[in-house]
């Protein structure tokens, strides 16, 4: 072999290796880049991080009707000014009530229909024809009204009837403030609501915070009928008319916001295991306070599951066998409570329901139906309170079959939209902290677009707010915290996070390193035969 | 009428300030000779529920069938004790995830409830912000892991995020974490969230041990931590004062053999001032109810509007 040969032949093995590395570093780089890459959607970070300061602002109408003659227009004038002044404060707060207070003149309809009405109920019919959704109307009755009211009273509708005898502006102004801060809108609830669920980190919880359910889509209620011995009784209960009958006006009013799905089941042969303490004298049974805890777990064992993964709410009948009869419940200081009922906060209610034992000689089983009216009684104000649309008030007034008064359920709409908004901001907040926390989880289109729904559910539940139309935003509320949890229990967010940085060395050491390292050392070869073959040509 | 004023005096907080109790429990280990970790599970879940946490709560992975194993010499039946006494596999036992279906990955979906939409509601764990959650896990680990399946581990760091997340989302108000495996120290010494308690087996280094054979059996029936823990908790009635402090100090050395090791940085009670039951029970706080709306009787001719679905 020539001199020349020899060196053709070293000519074209750099030639080789220079190509060989160019494919792999300028085609197979990329391509290897490109076909590892995580896929993540851009999130709006900054939007979500820009929540944080995120004020809300609800406007509240309070409308002033005088029905008093000798108020003129002029101390109309005065009373909207104060009134303003003294509704008006806080503006700093994080979430914060703005009022439109409109205070005129009733007009001779609405005057002499109140002159003519001897009580409240006619003044309801009056004013009810313009009841609208987040809009009081506080009503200013004639000194020679029939009606009596002390003070002031607050309807089941959304107006409060206020007397004007033997009062200056500035107590009537002072009592239409009270009322619409004490009962209509209360603003320290809604404020400790958002701040409580705005953060992980929690205080105490209070009473009312504990044994509310949870704000969602919808609510599971069970009612169940616990007999252990039906070859003794045979206990009957129409729940379903019941239901339709006193459950059907509350279900409807609230169906448009929350879906009530509600099942009845009829369990024999099981009982309260807990045994009661006996009263020989009285030959009563009873338990005490501290037994009621002890109750429910292994009736609950029996209760079933429910299909729905929405929240459960459970309300048990529960008849005393024959041998524990009359059963009651005492309360600490030892008096029967009149319920005869308990609950449990987020889970619901038992009430014992005592049925009279059939006589010795009666034949076996004995028919007995239970009087549904004061089953529901029981239950429903046990609703009231584990759905947190009671708001308590000291003023005693009758909510009757609707089992919801309109303002309550305004007070229940601004309050659970508060709620939906502060849980669904902390929940996008939480997401976007781990995502940038955990750098291989895909983020696929599907989350990208529940974070940008939730987004726009949280900004346009807040623009409704703002201008009073509190049903649209509770819907929009409602929205955003569906689709903000939907993006945070995605299942796809899972499936690469067991993939950690220093496994994949693991898993391309083994791959990369037998062919990288021939490419990189005829590389370096070749790079140095190019040097001293340029050093030659210049010489 | 609401005879509201009633409710004045009532106090403001109920005495626990939780209101309902989770369980997660969890043996990671499968094949025959693993007889007792499926045995240590299974004696946790008895107790959780005689002490009153109801099945629809507790979610229960055991990774093999014991059993049902060709092996097992009384079929259908698990025994933590050589006496056979307690068949603790007994009549009710509910378990959600079985066999292969005990995976890391279903493991952390249970947790953080990253679950598919069409999962059942007894394979879900539905806590919230109220909810105390036991977690106990047993199987074989080394120094920052547990051993899923023989196939695969969780490490102590994907736990500790998987507990953050939790807490994030409010899925707990208190946790108390249980593992019973060799290191299992070092499967806590990662948890940076807030409110967890934990207890584990052994120190890092220390392996963990077994309590006894069943001859009839012919495999280790019960590891000894879980033993010595569950004699403590068979003196536990529902009503029970005993606390979550006199639990920590349950299987001294001479016992255990192991050094049992506990965390309470991150739990902000004394544990001698927890009760048991908050963990291991299930006490539910009451409020009865003073006084009730009053309806009137509907008389009126109805629709057929339908609302009992």
């Amino acid at each position: 072999m020539t001199e020349k040969d020899d060196n053709r032949g070293i000519k074209r093995q750099h030639y080789a290796a220079l190509g060989v590395g160019f494919v792999c570093v300028i085609i197979g780089l990329p391509l290897w880049w490109k076909t590892t890459e995580v896929y993540r959607v851009s999130l709006p970070y900054s939007d979500i991080a820009d929540l944080t300061n995120v004020k809300i602002k609800c406007v509240i109408d309070v409308d002033v009707i005088n029905t008093e003659p000798s108020l003129t227009d002029n101390n109309l004038a005065d009373l909207s000014r104060i009134i303003t002044a003294s509704l008006g404060q806080g503006q700093e707060k994080v979430v914060h009530s703005s009022y439109r207070v409109s205070v005129r003149q009733g007009n001779d309809q609405q005057k002499s229909e109140v002159l003519k009405t001897a009580d409240v109920k006619g003044l309801d019919t009056t004013f009810s024809k313009q009841d609208v959704l987040n809009h009081y109307q506080m009503v200013l009755l004639p000194k020679q009204s029939g009606v009596k009211v002390k003070r002031s009273h607050v309807s089941n509708g959304r107006a409060a009837y206020f007397t004007t005898a033997e009062k200056d502006l500035q107590t009537i102004a002072q009592e239409i403030t009270n009322v619409v801060h004490s009962i209509f809108v209360k603003e320290s609830t809604l404020l400790k609501t958002f701040r409580d669920r705005i953060t992980s980190k929690r205080l105490k919880p209070d009473k009312e915070s504990m044994r509310s359910v949870k704000s969602a889509l919808g609510y599971d209620i069970l009612f169940t009928l616990v007999n252990p011995q039906p070859d003794i009784l045979d206990i009957q209960w129409d729940i379903k008319q019941a239901v339709r009958d006193f459950l059907g006006p509350l279900s409807e009013k609230l169906k448009e916001y929350v879906s009530l799905n509600i099942q009845s089941q009829v369990i024999y042969f099981t009982g309260l295991y807990k045994r009661p303490k006996k009263d020989s004298k009285l030959g009563e049974f009873y338990y005490t306070e501290k037994d009621l805890p002890l109750l429910i777990n292994p009736l609950e064992a029996k209760l079933g599951s429910h299909a729905s993964s929405n929240p459960s709410l459970n309300f048990l009948v529960y008849i005393p066998s024959r041998e524990q009869h009359p059963l009651f419940i005492m309360d600490q200081s030892g008096s029967k409570v009149p319920s005869n009922s308990f609950l449990s906060p987020r889970w619901g209610g038992i009430y014992i329901y005592n049925v009279k034992s059939p006589s010795q000689n009666a034949s076996l089983p004995h028919e007995v139906s239970l009087n549904m009216k004061q089953v529901m009684e029981v239950f429903i104000s046990q609703l009231r309170l584990l759905l947190n649309l009671n708001n308590q008030i000291p003023d005693s007034t009758d909510v009757g079959n609707q089992a919801i008064r309109l303002w309550e359920l305004d007070g229940w709409l601004r309050q659970r939209c508060i709620e939906n908004l502060a849980t669904s901001i902390h929940t996008l907040q939480s997401l976007t902290q781990l995502l940038e926390r955990i750098s291989n989880i895909v983020i696929n289109d599907d989350i990208g677009n529940e974070v940008e729904e939730a987004l726009s559910g949280i900004r346009q539940s807040q623009r409704y707010l703002a201008v009073g139309q509190l049903d649209k935003a509770f819907i929009q509320s409602r929205k955003a915290l569906a689709a903000s949890d939907k993006a945070f229990f995605d299942p796809s967010l899972l499936e690469l996070l067991y993939f950690p940085e220093d496994q994949k060395f693991a898993i391309y050491i083994p791959l990369f390193l037998p062919i990288s390292l021939p490419i990189l050392g005829s590389l370096y070869k070749t790079f140095q035969w190019m040097k001293t073959k340029r050093k030659t040509k210049q010489e | 009428m609401l005879k509201a004023a009633d409710r004045v005096n009532v106090e403001e907080h109920f005495q626990s300030s939780h209101t309902n109790n989770w369980a997660v429990l969890v043996d990671t280990s499968r094949f025959w000779f693993n007889y007792r970790h499926v045995a240590n599970v299974l004696s946790v879940y008895r107790s959780c529920k005689r002490l009153g946490i109801p099945d629809s709560h507790i979610i229960l992975m055991v990774a093999d069938d014991m059993a049902c194993n060709p092996r097992n010499p009384r079929p259908g039946t698990v025994f933590n004790n050589a006496n056979e006494q307690i068949n603790v596999y007994g009549d009710d036992v509910e378990v959600d995830y079985r066999g292969y279906e005990v995976t890391v990955e279903n493991f952390i979906r249970v947790l953080t409830g990253r679950l598919s939409p069409s999962t059942p509601r007894s394979k879900r764990l539905l806590s919230d912000e109220h909810s105390n959650v036991l977690v106990y896990m047993t199987g074989h680990g080394g120094e920052g892991f547990l051993k899923f399946q023989d196939a695969e581990e969780i490490s102590n760091v994907e736990l500790a995020d998987a507990f953050e997340q939790m807490w994030q989302k409010q899925r707990y108000h208190e946790l108390f974490y249980m593992i019973d495996t060799c290191q299992a120290e070092s499967m806590f010494q990662k948890f940076y969230s807030p409110n967890i308690l934990a207890v584990a087996s052994s120190k890092v280094g220390e392996d963990s041990l077994s309590h006894h054979v069943d001859p009839k059996i012919g495999v280790y029936v019960i590891d000894r931590y879980t033993y010595f823990a569950l004699e403590f908790l068979e003196t536990v009635e529902p009503g029970s004062r005993k606390t979550m402090g006199q639990f920590l100090r349950v299987c001294p050395k001479h016992q255990c053999i192991s050094t049992v090791a506990i965390r309470t940085d991150l739990f902000p009670r004394d544990p001698d001032k927890v009760p048991l039951t908050d963990f291991f029970g299930s006490v539910r706080n009451v409020e009865i109810l003073t006084s009730t709306i009053q309806l009137d009787n509907v008389t009126v001719a109805r629709d057929d509007g339908e609302y009992c679905r």
